[in-house]
Parts: structure tokens; C-alpha cells; sequence
């Protein structure tokens, strides 16, 4: 019975080892990923950011002047024909 | 005459005994269990027929210079096949969805608290006449529950290689029976609102990171916990060949035909181990329901540490994601989006459970290597 009860204790000793071992070894991971993600940051959000701004930045320019100007050329064009 | 009685006794009629009879049956039972009801066919299918061929009397499988008894001491006692396993399971795993979310790496770690409680159990079951577990006999009985069939024969064959069959049937037998043991033990730790619960879209993972990951895991193993640098580092060998970009040949192979082959001759390996002379004693029952055990503490552990993240998180994460943290991969992922499609019909969460599924595979390998290095 006492061999029982010590080995018992030495299972709760392996257990209590074992699960914070886990922990702090999976936890250092979970800390050096956050280091690689934040250094090799993913690219998709910089093309993201890149194509919000190209619409924001043609559409204005085409619409007022570039506008007028070629509806003026296509009326003049239609006006010779 | 006399050719007809020497033939009549070399027959297996005349050489049956009860006990091979009885694990042809497991044998047939296990190969019913794979071709009708579709648990796990790769593996018990071998398993199954190895267990049926290592009990044909006067068959000589399994004596010395028989192919089960090379296939058993070239593969299994030197750990050779796990590890080819391993290397396999590495190439086939996309750690996309961890490296998005790190914090699932936790649910990886609780999940492996089944395996711990085990190894208290087993050495309380001595308590029981008839069962006499060391605690090497224990540590390899308790790592069923991480529900990672390589890692449990990796560790079986260092600490209690008599013990093996058992545990390897233990351990696949349960990976298939995943979808039946989960479910109930999901359902029971949470509510109904808790598993309705919508994840956000994970982030995108560039190339560099995942390439960096296996690096990182083999540099901390090689750190920390150098017992677990066999499983660990085949894991990553595999994991890096797949996401070099550079390799995929070898990548192909190692997901595709090694792990094939080695799938072949490990099952039947393993379906030797199950002689009657070696299976049908008290401890192999208890084997078995301890992996029940074991399986069903890790579960819920997972589901629990589930629940205490997505309280901090302010309702952020489905807890039923817990309970992908036993490795059991894909399977585990799989019954995770199910139980969540049955709670709400939009629920998807295949994805984000893939995170701590793959999580559960590192944290057993750990959960090994700490096993083995206080106890090899």
C-alpha cells in the first residue's frame, strides 16, 4: 500500500511537471509567433490598403474635368459628322 | 494414411486453441469495424488482418524470420515507423490556421491534461487486484490520450513495449470513435448561446512565416526538451518540406507514398502485437478503459479552456473549439464544425478549429518528451 501511495504522489509530481511544461513551452511559442508575425506582417493587408486607394484617387480625376472634356470632343466629333 | 494424419495435424483445425480463436475474432472484428462502418480503414483494415495472421497456428508470422516479426523489430521496436509517420503528418499539415490565431496553442496544451490524469489513474489502478502498472507502464497507457496513434506507439515501444498492442489498438480504436465520445462531453460543458458562437475570418499567413514555424518549434524542442527532438523533428522536417516550396517531390512522397507503405507495415505490425497470448490478460481491459478515460478527461479539459478564453475574450471564441485540442486530426476539427452546424446552420468553424487540432498534435509530442525525459 505505501508503494502504491508514493507512486501515486510521484504520478501527481509528473502530472503537475508535465501540464506546466506543456504550458510554458507552448506559451514561448505562442510568444515567438507573435515576434515573426509582427516582423513578417501579411502582405495581403498592404495590397489591401494599396487598392483602397487607387479607386479613391482615379475616380475623382476621371470624373469633373477629364469628364467634360471628352464629352465636349465627342459632341464636336458628331457635330462634323 | 499416415500422410493423412500428419497432414490432419498440421492443420489449423487441429491447433486452434480458444484464445486464437477468440483474437481471430478481434481481428475480423476490427477489419468489420474498418470495410462496414468506416473507422479508421487505414489502419484497422492491417491491424485487423495482422491480427489474424499472427494467430494462425504453425503460420510462423510471427516467429523468428517471419515477415510480421521483421516488419514488428525493423519498424516498431526501434520507432522507426512512427517517426516516418510523423514525418508524413508534418508534410500533410497546413499550420496556416495556428499561425493566424496563436493563442489556440492553448487549447493544445489543456487538452493534453488527459494524458496526465491518466497516468494518475493507471498507477491508482493498481489499488485493483490483478493490475501491476510501473510507472513507465502508466506514462505509455496515459499518452492514449492525446489521441495521437504515432505518438502513443513512439512512446509504448521506449517505456512499456509489452504493453503495445493494447495501446496501439487503444489508441486508433478511440481516434475512430472520435465523432461517438466527443459530441456527448461538447454538448454537456456548454450552453446552446456558447455554440452559436461566430468566429471572426482568420488573418492571412505570408510564405516567411510558415516557413519559420517548424524552425521555431525545432529550435524550442531542441532547447527545452531535446527527448521530444525524434517526434518533433521529423514533424518539422516534413512540415518544412511542404512549405520550402522547394521540395515538393520529396513533400509529395512523404505525404503520399512513404506514409503509405510505412501505414501498411505499421497496422500489421501493430495487428501481431495482438497474439493471444499477449492480449487476452486483465491489462489490456484496463488499458482500454483508461484510454476511454483519458480521451474523455482531455476533451473536456479542452472545451473548459475554451470556455475560460472566450469569458476573457468577451465572447470572442466558440469553446467547442477545445475539444479539437486532442491531436486526432482531422477528425477532431471535423466533429467541431459538426456539433457548431448543428447549434447554427451558418456556423463554420472547420477552419478555426484546425488551429488547436494541429495544436493538440505539438502539445502531445511535448506531452511525450516530457514523458520520456522523466521516465526513459
Amino acid at each position: 500500500m505505501e508503494t502504491i501511495s508514493e507512486q501515486l504522489t510521484d504520478a501527481l509530481g509528473i502530472m503537475i511537471l508535465g501540464m506546466s511544461l506543456v504550458f510554458v513551452f507552448l506559451g514561448i511559442l505562442i510568444l515567438g509567433m507573435k515576434l515573426v508575425a509582427k516582423k513578417y506582417a501579411p502582405v495581403p493587408q498592404e495590397k489591401a490598403t494599396v487598392n483602397a486607394r487607387q479607386p479613391a484617387v482615379t475616380k475623382p480625376a476621371v470624373s469633373p474635368l477629364m469628364a467634360a472634356v471628352i464629352a465636349s470632343a465627342i459632341h464636336q466629333h458628331r457635330q462634323k459628322a | 494414411m499416415e500422410g493423412l494424419i500428419a497432414f490432419w495435424s498440421e492443420s489449423g483445425i487441429a491447433n486452434f486453441t480458444p484464445g486464437q480463436l477468440l483474437m481471430m475474432g478481434v481481428g475480423c472484428l476490427l477489419l468489420f469495424l474498418a470495410i462496414a462502418k468506416g473507422f479508421e480503414p487505414l489502419l484497422l483494415l492491417p491491424i485487423g488482418f495482422g491480427a489474424i495472421l499472427a494467430n494462425i497456428p504453425n503460420g510462423g508470422f510471427t516467429d523468428e524470420g517471419g515477415l510480421l516479426y521483421f516488419a514488428y523489430h525493423v519498424g516498431i521496436e526501434t520507432g522507426i515507423f512512427p517517426l516516418l509517420i510523423f514525418m508524413g503528418v508534418g508534410a500533410l499539415t497546413d499550420f496556416g490556421a495556428l499561425i493566424a490565431n496563436p493563442k489556440m496553442l492553448l487549447l493544445g496544451a489543456a487538452a493534453q491534461f488527459g494524458i496526465f490524469a491518466t497516468l494518475l489513474g493507471a498507477i491508482g489502478l493498481n489499488l485493483v487486484p490483478g493490475f501491476e502498472f510501473s510507472m513507465q507502464d502508466a506514462a505509455a497507457i496515459a499518452i492514449i490520450g492525446g489521441a495521437d496513434g504515432p505518438t502513443a506507439i513512439f512512446l509504448a515501444s521506449k517505456l512499456a513495449p509489452d504493453l503495445l498492442g493494447a495501446i496501439a489498438v487503444a489508441a486508433y480504436s478511440y481516434m475512430a470513435l472520435v465523432p461517438l465520445i466527443q459530441p456527448p462531453i461538447m454538448r454537456l460543458l456548454t450552453t446552446e448561446s456558447e455554440r452559436k458562437i461566430k468566429m471572426e475570418q482568420l488573418r492571412e499567413v505570408s510564405k516567411k512565416e510558415k516557413i519559420i514555424f517548424p524552425l521555431m518549434v525545432l529550435g524550442l524542442t531542441i532547447l527545452f526538451l531535446p527527448a521530444a527532438t525524434p517526434l518533433v523533428g521529423m514533424f518539422c522536417l516534413g512540415n518544412l518540406m511542404r512549405e520550402s516550396g522547394v521540395v515538393d517531390r520529396l513533400s509529395n512522397t512523404a505525404q503520399n507514398e512513404l506514409i503509405n507503405i510505412v501505414t501498411i507495415f505499421l497496422g500489421l505490425a501493430v495487428g501481431s502485437k495482438l497474439s493471444a497470448d499477449q492480449f487476452l490478460q486483465i491489462e489490456t481491459l484496463g488499458i482500454l478503459v483508461l484510454g476511454a478515460v483519458a480521451f474523455g478527461i482531455g476533451t473536456a479539459t479542452g472545451v473548459l479552456m475554451a470556455k475560460l478564453m472566450s469569458k476573457l475574450s468577451g465572447g470572442k471564441i466558440n469553446p467547442l473549439l477545445g475539444a479539437a485540442g486532442v491531436s486526432a486530426v482531422p477528425m477532431a476539427a471535423r466533429v467541431v464544425n459538426k456539433v457548431g452546424l448543428e447549434a447554427n446552420n451558418q456556423n463554420f468553424l472547420l477552419m478555426h478549429a484546425m488551429g488547436p487540432n494541429v495544436a493538440g498534435v505539438l502539445g502531445s509530442a511535448v506531452a511525450a518528451g516530457v514523458l520520456l525525459a522523466v521516465l526513459g
